[in-house]
């Protein structure tokens, strides 16, 4: 039987196993004796494009591989300086959930209480009043009897919210300057914004102790 | 050095382990055609055998993507690398026993995969579905598998390397540390969260670049200068375009990370290793384009195989970055990439390798002229009929999954289409891949036809460049 050259069957060799050895071995060897001192246009377009890819690389590394942290996910992400920059929470909105999740049982969804139990919050000369009392409230709870708007509340105390001893809730000082700030401008309310330094400033001052009652809010200023 | 004639007493000593792991794969080949039909048609009419719950969607992908990966990528890949190490020796393989026995014991646990799988036993990872119980008998019959090739290697008769053994070592040496790490990794001492699907995808991708692709390569450098009789140009670079694999391989698995929950520069690092992989890619065009214009069936299933790995290194590259994986992930369009290199690359270039290796083992000439061709063109059309099919329906996919208002049943629909057009590649593939499979079982019969013995035509020493 005979095979064509370009019989399907059988695809034939040019070359013997040991000369494709021996032959790119030479190849290898001869490169540099066979030019001399010319230069190649390929293996210098090669070494271009190597060159090109690895600059390429670095630049995109560099500037999306967000400095090799584990805690960045996106790659757009600017470069880290290395400060730490911790996310300032908007004392609005978070003041508004803390309002929300506690306080609306008592004071209502419009700031107006319940007449006769609950002072409201809408109008109140008190909200409206001395940030240094508004926070102790807070902070320290309020028993006794309140006279707000003229008229008389004293059926419920106001619970304990600071990080202090006998506290319920145990908001930080960052949590109650930001529902004080929301409670002051809602509902028509006009005062300003109380800092979680004040608050702390209120806290260290004064320490532990029991709840206040009104005449001893009154004697603030 | 003798010149050795193209088919001497060595070859015919060191013919039955590579003739035992090609057989097998061929016989995998078809099987993983078989189900991979069966899934490709659930696509489409998803109720299609769906009462029978062994062979349901998840199963039956699961059973083609491991056939095919570690049924006749692996047998087929480690078939050809101990063939031409082998070759490249001088002298017959040494340690048969070794390949023998890791041979069947790998087979066996394939099968035990397969059967583990259609009874629901998942894994879950990509490219490696396989039970984790088979994993070690895996990894053991690799490496017993890899010892001749590994001999043939250290004891070559020349101390000369080539660019054929440099792949094939690192094919050999790479996968059971793949394995092994994955293993450990993910089943006997599972990581956390979202190291898992880190891992998972760093084997995925290193299973391509470090092993299968490697293989397929040993086998491309060896027969191209063989048949063109010339060497190959640009050989200096060969080197360097390997050690860009194997530094930057692996480390192309956040590829399909990105945009998901792990850090920026695992995908970046990704991003960058697709595109210094492109340098390895050009260097093997470069190396390798004599296969384009050389005649022979092998050479042109190795040239198709080439261009295939040319232009998945392309879209590899391109959909790696951000804007164009927002697009590309999720859809049809990953599949389309996975079975240009897995089939278009991979496969190609080992059906080139055993055209042109299996006369070379059994002495005979291939049984039937009209099966190699019939294989060649059902196999062609199949594979580009496959990638673009998929390639369509990623396409519509990604249009409309990416528009909020359009119902998950008209993407389907959508994609109907082209998804049919998937099924037609994978039975064009399966019928192409049985005219293998037949021919090949023809011809390794016809070893005990002593009468009929291939004519190889006398090859000469190789030409020198001219420069």
């Amino acid at each position: 039987m005979s095979e064509q050259p370009n019989d399907p069957r059988l695809d034939q060799a040019k070359a013997s196993d040991g000369s494709v050895l021996d032959a790119h071995e030479t190849a290898l060897s001869r490169q540099h004796a066979a030019d001399g001192a010319r230069y190649r246009l390929l293996p210098i377009g090669i070494l271009f494009t190597l060159s090109g890819l690895i600059l390429f690389a670095g630049t995109y590394l560099n500037r999306y591989a967000g400095h090799y942290s584990a805690r960045i996910f996106n790659e757009n992400a600017k470069p880290s300086t290395g400060a730490v920059v911790a996310v300032k929470a908007d004392p609005i909105a978070l003041g508004k959930t803390q309002f929300n999740a506690v306080c609306i049982t008592c004071h209502q969804a419009n700031g107006q209480g319940i007449a006769g139990i609950y002072p409201p919050l809408a109008g109140s000369e008190w909200v409206n009043g001395p940030s240094a009392r508004v926070i102790r409230i807070v902070l320290y709870g309020l028993k006794g009897t309140v006279n707000v708007e003229g008229h008389a509340y004293g059926a419920a105390a106001m619970p304990v919210f600071g990080q202090v001893a006998g506290s319920a809730y145990n908001w930080n000082d960052e949590k109650i300057a930001a529902v004080l700030t929301y409670v002051r401008q809602e509902w028509g309310n006009k005062a300003g914004p109380i800092t979680a330094d004040e608050v702390a400033a209120v806290h260290k001052a004064v320490g532990d102790r029991k709840e206040e009652s009104e005449t001893e809010l009154l004697d603030l200023k | 050095m003798t010149m050795k004639s193209e088919y001497s007493p060595t070859d015919k000593a060191s013919r039955w382990p590579i003739l035992f792991l090609l057989i097998s794969g061929a016989v995998w080949l078809v099987l993983a055609g078989i189900f991979g039909l069966i899934a490709s048609v659930q696509l489409h009419s998803p109720d299609f055998m769906a009462v029978c719950p062994i062979f349901t969607y998840g199963r039956t992908v699961a059973i083609a993507e491991t056939a095919f990966v570690y049924g006749w990528l692996a047998n087929a890949g480690l078939a050809l690398a101990l063939w031409v190490l082998m070759r490249l020796s001088g002298e017959p393989l040494r340690a048969q026993n070794w390949a023998l026995g890791g041979t069947a014991f790998w087979n066996l646990s394939i099968l035990g995969a397969v059967i583990g799988l259609s009874l629901g036993d998942l894994s879950g990872f990509e490219l490696l579905q396989l039970p984790s119980y088979l994993q070690l008998i895996l990894f053991f019959s690799y490496a017993a598998i890899a010892i001749p090739g590994l001999l043939a290697w250290s004891g070559r008769l020349r101390r000369v390397s080539f660019a054929s053994h440099w792949y094939a070592a690192a094919a050999l040496f790479l996968f059971p540390w793949l394995l092994s790490i994955a293993h450990v990794m993910l089943f006997s001492a599972p990581v956390r969260g979202v190291l898992q699907p880190i891992v998972a995808g760093w084997y995925a991708q290193s299973v391509w670049t470090l092993v299968l692709a490697p293989l397929a390569l040993s086998i491309a450098y060896f027969v191209v200068p063989k048949v063109t009789g010339k060497v190959l140009p640009s050989y200096e670079f060969a080197s360097l375009g390997f050690w860009c694999l194997i530094f930057v391989g692996g480390l192309t698995g956040g590829r399909h990370l990105v945009g998901g929950p792990v850090p920026a520069w695992i995908s970046s690092l990704a991003v960058v290793s697709c595109a210094l992989l492109f340098f390895h890619t050009f260097v093997v065009l470069l190396n390798l384009r004599g296969a384009f214009t050389a005649p022979g069936v092998a050479v042109k299933f190795i040239a198709f195989g080439i261009a295939a790995y040319v232009l998945g290194a392309v879209f590899d590259t391109v959909t790696s970055f951000h804007s164009v994986a927002v697009q590309t992930q999720f859809t049809y369009f990953d599949e389309a990439q996975k079975q240009l290199a897995l089939y278009g690359a991979a496969t190609s270039i080992l059906f080139g390798g055993a055209y042109f290796a299996v006369p070379r083992i059994t002495g005979k000439a291939w049984l039937s002229p009209l099966l190699v061709r019939s294989h060649l063109v059902l196999s062609l059309l199949g594979i580009m009929l496959l990638v673009v099919s998929l390639a369509s329906a990623g396409a519509a996919q990604s249009h409309d999954l990416l528009d909020a208002s359009v119902p998950f049943a008209t993407i389907t629909a959508h994609t109907r289409d082209s998804l049919l057009g998937v099924t037609a590649a994978q039975f064009l593939l399966l019928l192409g891949n049985i005219c293998f499979l037949a021919n090949f079982y023809g011809t390794a019969c016809e070893i005990l036809n002593i009468s009929q013995p291939a004519t190889f035509s006398p090859s000469s020493a190789m030409e020198t460049p001219a420069s």
